[in-house]
């Protein structure tokens, strides 16, 4: 059987995979920046490329990826610090209620179609 | 009512691997999950092992994964898990010697690593070393654990790394730490703040949703944490 799902080892989870997609896309933007090497044609062509409306929805996916580990990586630190232990899972609340309204009002303008 | 026990057992005589085994048990209001297994002991099947002794949450023996929780069965209340089976199985990561009952030497041998005894270079006088009621107001919590193992059990951290010194160790560094009569906190943080040490606690919180006392291992850990990096400033 596994483990009961708690909101800290939820949080914790989201925040595990939310880093590790951050540095995949890490990677990803250093090798599209790589083509700036090879000459102002093949960047143009490939910054034409990512214009297509999927790469904009990536972008969001991105949006609400470094959203939730920004404002989980605060509500860690507060933690750790040693403040609202006893709210942690308010905190975990207020980090999804903040991170929606964020991610809503960035993703509105970033929307292809 | 009758509720189904699904637990997990394991024979190293006879069994390579652990498998599950349903017992339906008349239940009552009051009964615990322990009262509920030493029901099935007694009555359905004898070869069933498990650990209990106070039966009154004090002693720690009876720590195991309830309806995947770790918790005490000897507090946990059959009808208020409000399910028609209980799935009882022993504490996850720690060795299985037999059924329910785990082998909790690596959990002790961790205690030990962060010297969990008073260390005093000074001398005492002829009488008890004193303490304000403020100083020792710290340590509340963390002498009320029982080293039961449902923490470390808990910790996902722990699951990934063996060597982690996990929650319940991590609090008794702090119970001494913290304690105004202690002379062993250089050394004691020199212990703690290693890579199977405290930096591996990602306050995930299982071992507070875990403890049966109520305590909170992550809070502890956080002002380990901070006493740290506050010497080293």
């Amino acid at each position: 059987m596994f483990y009961k799902w708690h909101v800290g080892s939820i949080a914790w989870i989201l925040h595990r995979l939310s880093g590790v997609l951050i540095a995949f896309y890490l990677v990803l933007h250093i090798w599209v920046m790589s083509f700036l090497q090879k000459g102002p044609e093949s960047f143009e062509r490939v910054m034409h490329l990512l214009e297509h409306p999927l790469f904009k929805l990536l972008e969001i996916g991105l949006l609400g990826v470094v959203v939730y580990h920004s404002l989980n990586g605060i509500r860690l630190m507060v933690l750790d610090l040693g403040y609202g232990m006893a709210h942690q899972k308010k905190m975990f609340l207020a980090v999804v209620a903040v991170g929606i309204v964020l991610f809503v009002l960035g993703a509105i303008p970033l929307y292809p179609f | 009512m009758e509720i189904t026990f699904k637990i997990l057992r394991f024979d190293p005589d006879k069994d390579k691997k652990s498998y599950y085994r349903k017992y339906t048990v008349k239940v009552e209001p009051g009964m615990t999950v322990l009262d509920g297994l030493n029901e099935i002991k007694w009555r359905l099947d004898g070869t069933l092992a498990f650990r209990r002794s106070c039966r009154s949450a004090i002693c720690g023996s009876c720590a195991m994964t309830i309806n995947g929780v770790n918790r005490l069965a000897c507090n946990s209340q059959t009808l208020a898990l409000k399910r028609k089976t209980i799935v009882v199985e022993p504490l996850r990561r720690f060795p299985v010697i037999k059924d329910l009952i785990v082998d909790m030497d690596p959990f002790f041998e961790k205690i030990a690593i962060i010297k969990p005894y008073l260390i005093a270079h000074s001398r005492g006088g002829s009488r008890e070393r004193l303490q304000s009621p403020e100083d020792r107001k710290l340590l509340d919590e963390a002498v009320t654990c029982i080293l039961c193992g449902a923490c470390t059990s808990s910790c996902p951290s722990y699951w990934y790394n063996k060597n982690y010194l996990g929650p319940a160790s991590l609090f008794k560094a702090y119970r001494f730490i913290f304690d105004s009569r202690d002379e062993g906190t250089e050394e004691r943080l020199g212990i703690i703040s290693d890579r199977d040490g405290l930096w591996r606690c990602h306050s995930i919180f299982n071992c507070v949703e875990a403890c049966p006392k109520s305590l909170n291992p992550t809070y502890a850990i956080a002002e380990l944490k901070k006493k740290i990096v506050t010497t080293k400033l």
